[in-house]
């Protein structure tokens, strides 16, 4: 029977398509913000509870409902792009700091160490066929100084990537704990309201990236609608808890228990790897070509005879023997006399006369060497060459990997401008639909009113 | 698979990010001239590039060694021949007074010996030639080669020079080895000189004979060092044009691996910038419109 239920009725189509306009505006107006998902009104059609013994056809019918507003939120994919986003980050620090470190030691080219050690051993060929030339001796000295100043200057260079990642860990600490803070403020919001807090959930899904991006943190769904953060198996967010990490001196430790954060991925671990592993090794590296280049020409020097016939001198300082202390001893440093050119007579040995220069030209063979220092330098460029070119491609698969995720994520969540233009056509409609029949039924009702129980007046 | 306009916006703009990466590299191959900017553009050819500049380097300093062995080897030629010019001379003079057979005239034996003398005293000077800071002729002594008297100063050590890899040259020749060796019953060229000198102005045949004799023996002695420096020096000439062939060849190959092929560059450049115009003209057409501009 039509009666002034029927208006309720309609009232509820209304009501529920201006539920749906509403959403639709919302979709639309957050249709370019990050991390926003496209929410869904749940409509479900309402029936009278169970219909009376003999209502038959007359069971009542009350509209519809909105039972719920859902994101389209799928768990599989932003997890996927959440990890593959956290590998981004860590393969493009790497990529960046070897980049970095590669143009510390440039080559080839004529200014870089290469040519330094060549212009070095030169000076020694010179020195070999004018023993007794000042000016060639005093150039030897100066082209050894220069060498020294390079070595010098590189490792501070690659000492300096390191002083800059330490500085970046304690920044990385303090933001990890800032954005694990807003986590659990947010968890406390969301389990307040779970079904009304959507906006609120991808909020937290954005922060959660971020965190994931930072450290490589990985979450898992917890009851109310919170989720429950970790890095390396230990918690990071428990509930409404955040749990503090810091990252003085370049680890990241639990600040609880100074425990070390087990890091796998994000920027902590490109920051972890460049300061206990690859600015080691190329220090290294780099210190063991000036210790080469310390004992080779010492060796051959010590044996030597200078300008006044005095043997055992050294040419570099035997206690300096990394590449940011090697200098110059201060038997030769501004005495081009003392460096000594005349190779000893054999059987003896003997001191030669002062226009003999064989020491010389055997300490200028050096270059040759095998294992010396020229060819233990071309080995540190070439692993530094092939090292970074293998990182700017595994930087440059993991961005179109993680831009693969996504899309995947993007396709079930993002806004799309033509869906909610069809939305909201179908919902002014329906909404117009639900209006015509509440007048239809006003007219009925107005006429019933009107117009029965009035015989002939 | 459900598309949306953020997704196509990202794409859109990483592939044109992507375009212009390598616009950007090719770019700055044609500005800098170079294929190879940092290492971890090529490594094989950078490993290769450094050991061709390593390689050249070396030239470069084997060239100064090569031009300094050439002036010693080149001044001791010169000096010796002239050398020998003057002891043709003094040949004469040996010759005249053995021929003219115990000459009478004690004026012109006193002029032959003195101009004998005369002759000695030349050699003795040049011995005593410098290359630069260095007499040639004493090894690695300093100091003069010969005293006035004749006694060599010098020492037998060999003056060597790299002249290619694993590759070196003496390039002196000692005193003894030229005006032989003094002392004994011969003795050096200026003892037979003096001693010449001596039997032309006593006019004694016999000693002038033997002296003859000694003094062409002596010749032989120099001109023997003469041809030895001839043919290193000979040596030395071909080692000189093997290195600029060497040099030439090295910057050929260091050009090759390190240099922008600028044709193919230029070309490449021209088909990225195409390609670039073609996908902005491609997203500037599809971005924008939406099911919005269709509906009243």
């Amino acid at each position: 029977m039509t009666g002034i239920s029927s208006l309720y009725t309609s009232l509820s189509g209304m009501q529920a398509q201006s539920k749906v306009l509403d959403l639709t505006g919302h979709n639309v107006a957050n249709a370019a913000t990050r991390g926003y998902h496209r929410q869904r009104a749940e409509l479900q059609a309402v029936s009278g509870g169970t219909p009376g013994l003999f209502s038959g056809v007359n069971a009542r019918n009350f509209g519809v409902n909105v039972i719920s507003v859902t994101h389209s939120f799928d768990a599989l994919f932003e997890a996927r792009s959440v990890r593959e986003e956290a590998s981004r980050s860590a393969t493009s620090l790497i990529s960046s700091t070897l980049s970095q470190l590669q143009s510390a030691i440039p080559e080839p080219s004529d200014t870089g160490l290469a040519s330094q050690l060549d212009a070095f051993w030169g000076a020694w060929s010179d020195v070999a066929t004018q023993p007794d030339s000042l000016p060639v001796r005093t150039q030897l000295l100066a082209n050894a100084t220069s060498l020294t100043n390079s070595l010098h200057s590189t490792a501070a260079s690659i000492t300096a990537l390191k002083d800059t990642a330490i500085g970046q860990m304690a920044t990385l600490a303090g933001d990890v704990n800032g954005l694990a803070a807003q986590i659990a403020t947010l968890n406390k919001a969301i389990m307040a309201n779970p079904n009304a807090s959507l906006d609120l959930i991808d909020q937290r899904a954005q922060i959660m990236t971020s965190l994931s991006k930072l450290t490589g943190a990985i979450y898992r769904p917890s009851q109310g609608g919170q989720i429950d953060v970790s890095i390396g198996g230990r918690s990071v967010v428990s509930g409404t808890q955040s749990f503090a990490v810091d990252g003085a001196g370049g680890t990241l430790r639990w600040a609880s228990d100074n425990q070390a954060v087990a890091v796998t991925s994000g920027d902590a671990a490109a920051l972890a790897a460049t300061i206990t592993d690859i600015v080691p090794r190329y220090t290294a590296a780099l210190d063991g070509i000036a210790a080469a280049l310390v004992s080779s020409v010492n060796t051959l020097h010590t044996a030597g005879y200078d300008q006044a016939g005095a043997t055992g001198r050294q040419f570099f300082d035997p206690a300096a023997v990394t590449a940011a202390t090697i200098t110059l001893s201060v038997d030769v440093k501004n005495l081009p006399g003392n460096i000594a050119a005349g190779a000893p007579v054999l059987p003896g040995p003997v001191a030669p006369g002062p226009l003999d220069g064989e020491q010389a030209r055997a300490i200028a063979t050096l270059a040759e060497a095998m294992t010396g220092a020229d060819s233990q330098y071309e080995s540190l460029i070439a692993n530094l060459a092939v090292e970074t070119s293998v990182a700017a491609q595994r930087a440059d698969l993991q961005d179109q990997v993680a831009d693969t995720a996504r899309q995947q994520a993007d396709s079930v969540g993002a806004v799309s401008i033509d869906e909610e233009m069809a939305n909201l056509t179908a919902a002014q409609r329906a909404f117009e639909a639900s209006a015509r029949v509440m007048t239809a039924v006003d007219d009925m009702l107005g006429f019933l009113i009107e117009h029965t129980g009035v015989v002939g007046r | 698979m459900r598309v949306t306009s953020s997704m196509m916006l990202a794409s859109t703009l990483r592939d044109l990010n992507s375009s212009l990466g390598r616009l950007q590299k090719t770019q700055t191959q044609l500005s800098t001239g170079r294929r190879i900017t940092k290492a971890s553009d090529d490594p094989t050819g950078t490993a290769n590039a450094m050991l061709i500049r390593k390689q050249l380097n070396r030239l470069d300093q084997r060239s100064r060694s090569l031009a300094d062995a050439a002036g010693w080897l080149e001044t001791a030629d010169s000096k010796l021949t002239s050398g020998l010019e003057v002891l043709a001379r003094a040949k004469e003079i040996a010759v005249r007074a053995a021929n003219s057979g115990g000459l009478a005239d004690g004026n012109a034996r006193l002029a032959m010996a003195t101009e004998l003398r005369s002759i000695r005293a030349d050699m003795l000077a040049l011995s005593n030639s410098t290359y630069g800071t260095r007499s040639i002729f004493n090894g690695t002594a300093t100091g003069a080669t010969y005293s006035a008297a004749g006694a060599y100063l010098g020492n037998s050590a060999p003056v060597i020079r790299d002249i290619g890899p694993m590759n070196n040259l003496a390039v002196n020749i000692t005193g003894p080895q030229v005006f032989g060796v003094a002392g004994g019953p011969v003795g050096d060229m200026f003892e037979v000189l003096e001693r010449l000198a001596t039997a032309v102005s006593g006019g004694n045949d016999a000693a002038i004979a033997a002296e003859h004799a000694n003094l062409d023996n002596a010749t032989q002695v120099m001109a023997a060092a003469t041809v030895d420096i001839g043919s290193r020096a000979a040596t030395l000439d071909g080692m000189r044009s093997r290195a600029l062939d060497e040099d030439l060849r090295l910057r050929t190959e260091l050009s090759g691996i390190e240099e922008t092929d600028l044709a193919s560059a230029l070309i490449t450049e021209k088909a990225q910038e195409n390609s670039y115009q073609a996908a902005l003209q491609v997203a500037a057409k599809i971005l924008p419109p939406s099911l919005l501009d269709y509906l009243h």
